[in-house]
């Protein structure tokens, strides 16, 4: 049964980008995705109680674990969420020319395929399978992020297209080497699958590891978004239509943190835990310090959240750099809360966008007397993002900072702190300017629609639980893909 | 053949390469770098169809075919078709001077070696010089999309990337599977095509090459 499903949950989203490619009506489509979302749903939350009474389950090269699992949870919450948004977001975008209506039977079904290559780069086991879906999530997002047609869209796409795939060559060269090592040890029954490398990690040579981590490292830290090789990052999540912004933050970047999980254990267990943590700590302070000056500055509410991510991404190495249970646990987490919250966080930027039909943070003022809902939405995204005791991403940031204490390394976590407090100030000041005063008259006063808000609810609900405790079963997966990770 | 032998062609081979690269790096013109990575792509197929010969290993035969075809012929018809319909009047434009990316190219290629002089392990996984020089290739792939204005010249060293994990991975001793490479290609294609489309785009509203847009900034 579990067997099945993991060959079946791919097949969800790409049957419905086959079935839209049918229609042009934008009810049908948006009923399509609706349900086609659920459907992951329901058999993703069916696979991971699977998971949770028998254990990790295999079909040919698809694995699933419960580290797998968590990013396949976060990925169809967010594809739900998204899903329900778009409704209301697509009839407004139509009605003001945003969108074209003859271009939305493309748009759905690109969304649709881009879930699908998501969900095979969490599902693979197999290296090069994972390294393929990989440049799959850059085709079809490199698509969607032009395609509002205009210079900037085109531009950013062309970066975007450009950067990952060099880095993402990196990637694969980095597979390849890992790949020889194993072979020279595996002999003839040699395969590129994941968990038969891990099986024979011990006894790889460390010096060609150590060079293939760190192309690894290297390409797939590029997709993630890290300092220095983040560039096409800002630009892209500024420039694609709303709900594709969301789902690359909130989950795209985190299957590459996946992937770089995947070589870091290899890594591990073939010349000691120290190389990689130290890898990754080197990569999380230089994006948490890149990120900074780009945050204060910043004028373009999208960009600001883009930046956001590469200091988010940058906190999820330092706690896998940390390291330990600790450390393994706060990341994890981190990369759930993260997804959750720059959702919301996106999803209500681009409302208010819509609102005031721009994007610079100081023509967008008082939003809260224009749209008290999505203004509130906004301001506890950002409040979260800051950092903000109840809300999640506090616990897990707590949780990088403890492991950092126990690891004692005082100069990451001084710099750490440092960024994380000149960030916050950063962040509710603009916060502050975008929700408070007085509104511009130009400002649309027409009332909120409700499917975007739905949406967001949705997801701030998650975000407010995780903030006040976190799910006995999902706690339980937390702690199983920690131990997977740490081994 | 004996392992001797091979490894005297695959080395030769791995030479061949070099000096294509050497060419696309020095190129003027965007047709030359063009008619010197598909050469490139040709040593590739030839040295794939010489380790099939001598390891026996049919699935490089199959890699070598689809090596010659899509990457020697394909893709780079595909990118002089483009040069024809867009009526391409600017060439490479380099964003430092061609001497210094060739010097650098040049220290790209010695550490490579040097590089990989120090993992004895893996010489003995990786037939003859191929992982040298497929980093080499693949650095310098990396240079030239790094140092080239225009959209077609950023494809061309693309290829050459690609390329240089190519040589290595069919060189890696039990071959890479089968499948793995097929999909890469795939992606490749999807990845060319879905960059043509977006130059096209781009020169047809606004007439400029689309790697030449810069108005996104902090």
């Amino acid at each position: 049964m579990a067997e099945m499903l993991i060959w079946v949950i791919p097949l969800v989203p790409t049957l419905t980008a086959l079935l839209m490619l049918t229609t042009g009506n934008r009810r049908i489509l948006s009923g399509l995705d609706i349900g086609g979302s659920s459907v992951l749903v329901v058999l993703t939350f069916i696979l991971a109680h699977e998971v949770a009474a028998s254990g990790p389950q295999a079909f040919g090269v698809f694995r699933i674990d419960d580290l797998g699992l968590i990013f396949l949870l976060l990925l169809v919450v967010l594809t739900l969420a998204v899903s329900i948004y778009t409704v209301g977001w697509l009839k407004q975008a139509v009605e003001v020319g945003n969108m074209k209506a003859e271009t939305l039977r493309y748009y759905f079904p690109l969304v649709q395929a881009f879930v699908a290559t998501i969900v095979v780069t969490i599902l693979a086991d197999n290296l090069g399978i994972l390294w393929i879906a990989m440049e799959g999530t850059t085709i079809t997002s490199a698509v969607l992020i032009g395609y509002h047609g205009h210079h900037h869209g085109l531009e950013a796409a062309w970066k975007y297209i450009i950067v990952t795939t060099i880095g993402i060559s990196f990637g694969l060269f980095g597979t390849v080497i890992i790949y020889a090592a194993a072979s020279n040890v595996m002999g003839a029954a040699s395969s590129m699958s994941w968990s038969a490398i891990m099986n024979v990690a011990h006894r790889l040579d460390p010096g060609i590891v150590r060079i293939g981590f760190i192309f690894a490292m290297v390409g797939y830290g590029t997709k993630a978004g890290l300092a220095p090789m983040h560039l096409w990052l800002p630009d892209a999540h500024s420039q694609a239509p709303t709900p594709v912004s969301a789902l690359l933050s909130g989950i795209l970047i985190k299957c590459a943190i996946l992937a770089i999980i995947r070589f870091q254990m290899i890594t591990a267990a073939a010349c000691g835990a120290a190389f990689p943590q130290q890898v990754m700590l080197v990569f999380g302070v230089i994006s948490v310090v890149v990120a900074m000056p780009f945050i204060l500055a910043q004028r373009d509410l999208k960009r600001l959240l883009g930046y956001s991510s590469v200091e988010h991404v940058g906190i999820i190495a330092l706690g896998l750099g940390f390291g330990g249970a600790v450390g393994t646990y706060g990341a994890l987490l981190h990369v759930v809360n993260h997804g959750i919250t720059k959702a919301i966080a996106f999803l209500a930027a681009g409302k208010a966008i819509a609102r005031y039909d721009s994007r610079d943070l100081q023509s967008i003022k008082g939003l809260f007397t224009v749209a008290p809902t999505c203004a509130t939405l906004l301001m506890i995204a950002f409040l979260s993002l800051a950092g903000v005791p109840p809300f999640s991403i506090f616990i897990s940031e707590l949780m990088v900072l403890r492991a950092g204490i126990g690891h004692g390394n005082w100069v990451s976590i001084a710099i750490f702190l440092a960024m994380a407090v000149i960030i916050f100030a950063g962040l509710l000041h603009h916060a502050g300017a975008m929700v408070f005063g007085k509104p511009t008259v130009t400002a649309s006063r027409e009332p909120e629609a409700r499917s975007p808000l739905f949406a967001m609810l949705l997801l701030a609900a998650i975000m407010i639980l995780f903030g006040l405790t976190i799910p006995a079963t999902f706690d339980g997966y937390l702690q199983r893909a920690t131990e997977i990770v740490i081994g | 053949m004996s392992i001797e032998i091979v490894h005297r062609i695959i080395n030769d081979f791995g030479a061949l390469l070099l000096f294509t690269m050497i060419l696309i790096v020095a190129a003027n013109q965007i047709s030359g770098a063009i008619y010197a990575v598909a050469a490139q792509s040709l040593f590739i197929a030839i040295a794939g169809a010489v380790l099939a010969t001598a390891t026996g290993n049919v699935d490089l035969w199959i890699i070598a075919g689809i090596t010659l075809i899509v990457k020697a012929m394909v893709l780079p018809w595909l990118l002089l078709w483009v040069i024809r319909r867009m009526d391409v009047k600017r060439e490479v434009e380099p964003v430092i001077p061609t001497l210094t990316t060739l010097a650098l190219a040049m220290v790209v290629v010695v550490m490579s070696f040097h590089l990989s002089a120090s993992l004895d392990t893996v010489r003995q996984t990786i037939t003859g010089n191929a992982l040298p020089v497929g980093i080499a290739l693949t650095l310098n792939g990396v240079l030239v999309m790094a140092t080239r204005k225009t959209a077609l010249s950023q494809m061309v060293g693309l290829f050459s990337s690609e390329n240089g994990i190519f040589f290595t991975a069919m060189a890696v001793n039990k071959g890479m599977p089968l499948i793995i490479e097929i999909g890469v290609i795939l992606d490749v294609i999807l990845a060319v095509l879905v960059m043509t489309i977006m130059v096209l785009r781009v020169r047809s509203t606004v007439d400029a090459d689309i790697a030449d847009l810069h108005r996104l900034r902090g």
